[in-house]
């Protein structure tokens, strides 16, 4: 089906090898960068969206290697311990709680349940609401209403408080029990973005070209609108796993989350309001630090998609 | 206007009817039903757990066909104690009581009973509305003026020093979760500094009577500065970590407004014309930017009930967001549930608040 590709700009293409035939390489050579390769560069040039990607690329492997390299085992409890912790020294960067475990390796072994529920609930998200929007924005009418109605409750029902009550009931103690609960429940401001994006470029003249040599309605909705309506999906998704994360850190703060035994951000920072007050700070400081370092870099990245992958900004 | 706002509130009945099904369904799948909070206290017996569990038409281990009728009793439409769809009276169940029909269920205002405290619903969440009222109100006007007038700021100086300073604090702020900033700041204002009380909403040891007694309003009626001191003394930490996110997420919003609208020929043609800069300014750039703002402004209430259970359990503060705490850590289905609606209408109404405000600001939009 090379006609419809020669319809649609080779600048909605996803650029991958072996993509389009020899027209485009006809194009390569004159316009030589692909509209994704365009939205690269001006992501690069983004100093803050550098910066983010740098910390974030650090969480990551932090959440890989981490746990491996540091010494220490985060649910590790000493027999002999200080009263309220160690204050952070050089055995224990950030310091001990108060049953002796090592801030440092809690934050450490932190990255990763954190950073694994943020990306999953992320891609969870973003698949399902990609879908639901396609199909409301494509076939419209009656499936369209009923579709919006449902998005329509989930944002008049207070997310937190749902979060909590799902938690608690079907998600304590579990890791992936949790992922599908803030995948399953962040989902519909991903389908209000691309149900109003298919509205518009349903009617636009590249998706009519290709209903007019008869493309499938399948292909035109992922080949021919989604790669146009996929910019602001991708910024949406950064914005849900930066809430994600912080979400998970809540609710395992509040007790609803994971259990003792698995260390996320949110754990580490469970008993540190009954002990912030005799003055021993660093249980509470650190582990909120981590996670506010990366709600950032995903913001600046969030921020760097958003330019970059606007096609009305050039370089 | 008013056929506007007749279709709108129509347009909202099936999502009102969707989140009453879902704040049922959320209750009625969680595991061990809601007398299994009955379970671990010895006091009660078996057959008043059925007697119980009758008066509100559950079942246990219910098909499908019960769970809707548990569904439809909750709701009001169905009459558990014998008559089905018909009340005692003999007429049709969902009329309101005094034209006959039924008592129960959340049309009818009963909203159950709060399994842990005994009391009835409605009056737990009463007695908490205006601590929460009050924190939610004093936020969103903070809120509302500090985020407009940053970001106002910003835009007019644009890349000026003052509008990057404003622009790292937003991008700072943004980034901080709710609760651990009001960790921080119990530890730094209220532990080490020991500037402002920490916990609750007033000091319980110089107030009259607990917040919320008859007695408390009174003596407040009386001598109203005593105690609206110690009040704003609690609100100072709680307001602050409440609108700290909210207020960076926003100013960029506004920012972003009002240079759009900065950017307007009609501003050049003002200035042109030889106007001063504040009347440009306020006159022409403000007013136009302000459309998208004030929906915002309304929208985002909903935010503040996320942020105020955040709030409210890091600070103790007596609030429905801390009451919905407590509900979800006892288990208590019915105040759960009642929480869960009464929110939501009421988030459901800020938004056609919010959709008949953009229509009254913005004098292009035509409505019939």
């Amino acid at each position: 089906m090379a006609l419809p590709d020669m319809q649609s700009p080779s600048a909605l293409q996803l650029g991958g090898p072996g993509d389009g035939a020899g027209t485009e390489d006809v194009e390569v050579a004159l316009e030589s960068l692909s509209q994704w390769q365009l939205a690269w560069r001006r992501f690069k040039l983004h100093r803050l969206a550098a910066v983010g990607l740098c910390i974030f690329g650090f969480m990551v492997l932090m959440a890989i290697f981490g746990p491996i390299l540091d010494p220490y085992d985060p649910i590790f409890i000493p027999n002999a311990h200080v009263p309220g912790g160690d204050p952070p020294s050089l055995a224990h960067l950030f310091g001990t709680d108060d049953v002796g475990r090592d801030v440092f390796a809690m934050v450490v072994n932190g990255a990763r349940i954190s950073v694994t529920i943020g990306v999953f609930s992320m891609l969870i998200a973003g698949i399902v609401g990609v879908l639901v929007g396609a199909v409301a924005g494509y076939v419209g009418g009656l499936v369209d209403n009923v579709l919006m109605r449902i998005v329509d409750v989930f944002f008049a029902i207070p997310f937190l408080f749902v979060i909590l009550v799902a938690s608690r009931f079907f998600g304590q103690g579990q890791l992936i029990p949790l992922i599908l609960i803030f995948g399953l429940l962040s989902w519909p401001l991903i389908s209000r973005l691309v149900r109003a994006m298919f509205l518009s470029l349903r009617e636009a003249d590249f998706v009519e070209a290709a209903r007019a040599v008869g493309v499938s309605d399948f292909r035109i909705t992922f080949r021919h609108i989604l790669p146009s309506a996929l910019g602001p999906v991708i910024v949406a998704m950064t914005l849900i796993m930066a809430s994600n994360i912080v979400l998970e850190a809540f609710v395992s703060f509040l007790g609803f989350g994971l259990t003792e035994d698995q260390t996320s951000w949110g754990n580490a920072l469970s008993n540190a309001q009954t002990v912030l007050s005799q003055g021993n700070w660093w249980w509470a400081f650190f582990p909120g630090m981590a996670i506010a370092l990366t709600v950032l870099a995903i913001n600046f990245i969030g921020d760097g998609l958003r330019d970059a992958l606007d096609p009305r900004s050039r370089l | 206007m008013t056929k506007f706002i007749i279709r709108r509130v129509i347009q909202a009945l099936p999502v009102i009817w969707l989140i009453t099904v879902v704040s049922f369904l959320l209750m009625q799948q969680a595991p061990g039903g809601p007398q299994a909070v009955f379970n671990q206290n010895p006091h009660i017996t078996p057959e008043q757990v059925d007697a119980w569990l009758q008066r509100w038409c559950l079942v246990r281990n219910a098909d499908i066909l019960q769970t809707i009728q548990e569904y439809l009793g909750w709701l009001g439409v169905y009459n558990c104690t014998g008559g089905g769809f018909l009340s005692s009276q003999g007429l049709p169940n969902f009329l309101p009581a005094f034209l006959g029909g039924g008592t129960n269920g959340v049309i009818h205002g009963d909203f159950g009973f709060s399994i842990s405290s005994g009391q009835p619903v409605l009056s737990l969440i009463a007695q908490r509305l205006p601590a929460t009222a009050i924190l939610m109100g004093t936020a969103w006007i903070l809120w509302v003026v500090i985020a407009t007038l940053a970001g106002v700021l910003a835009a007019v100086k644009r890349y000026s020093l003052i509008d990057q300073v404003i622009t790292i604090l937003s991008y700072v702020f943004y980034s901080l979760p709710t609760f651990w900033l009001g960790l921080i700041l119990i530890f730094i204002f209220g532990v080490e500094l020991r500037l402002f009380p920490a916990q609750g909403i007033i000091n319980v040891r110089t107030s009259p009577a607990p917040f919320g007694t008859d007695a408390y309003w009174h003596a407040l009626f009386a001598n109203p500065w005593p105690q609206l001191v110690d009040i704003g003394q609690h609100l100072v930490l709680p307001v602050t970590t409440l609108i700290a996110v909210s207020v960076a997420g926003d100013s960029r919003f506004v920012r972003s407004a009002m240079l759009e609208s900065l950017s307007q020929d009609y501003v050049r043609t003002a200035r042109a014309k030889g106007l001063p800069g504040r009347t440009v300014i306020f006159r022409h750039a403000f007013r136009n930017a302000l459309l998208p703002i004030v929906t915002n402004i309304a929208l985002e209430i909903a935010f503040l009930f996320g942020g105020a259970i955040a709030t409210e359990t890091v600070f103790s503060y007596p609030g429905m967001g801390l009451l919905f705490y407590d509900g979800v850590n006892e288990r208590d289905y019915f105040l759960l549930m009642g929480i869960l609606l009464i929110a939501s209408l009421f988030i459901v109404f800020m938004n056609l608040v919010a959709d008949v405000l953009y229509v009254m600001v913005d004098p292009r939009i035509k409505y019939d």
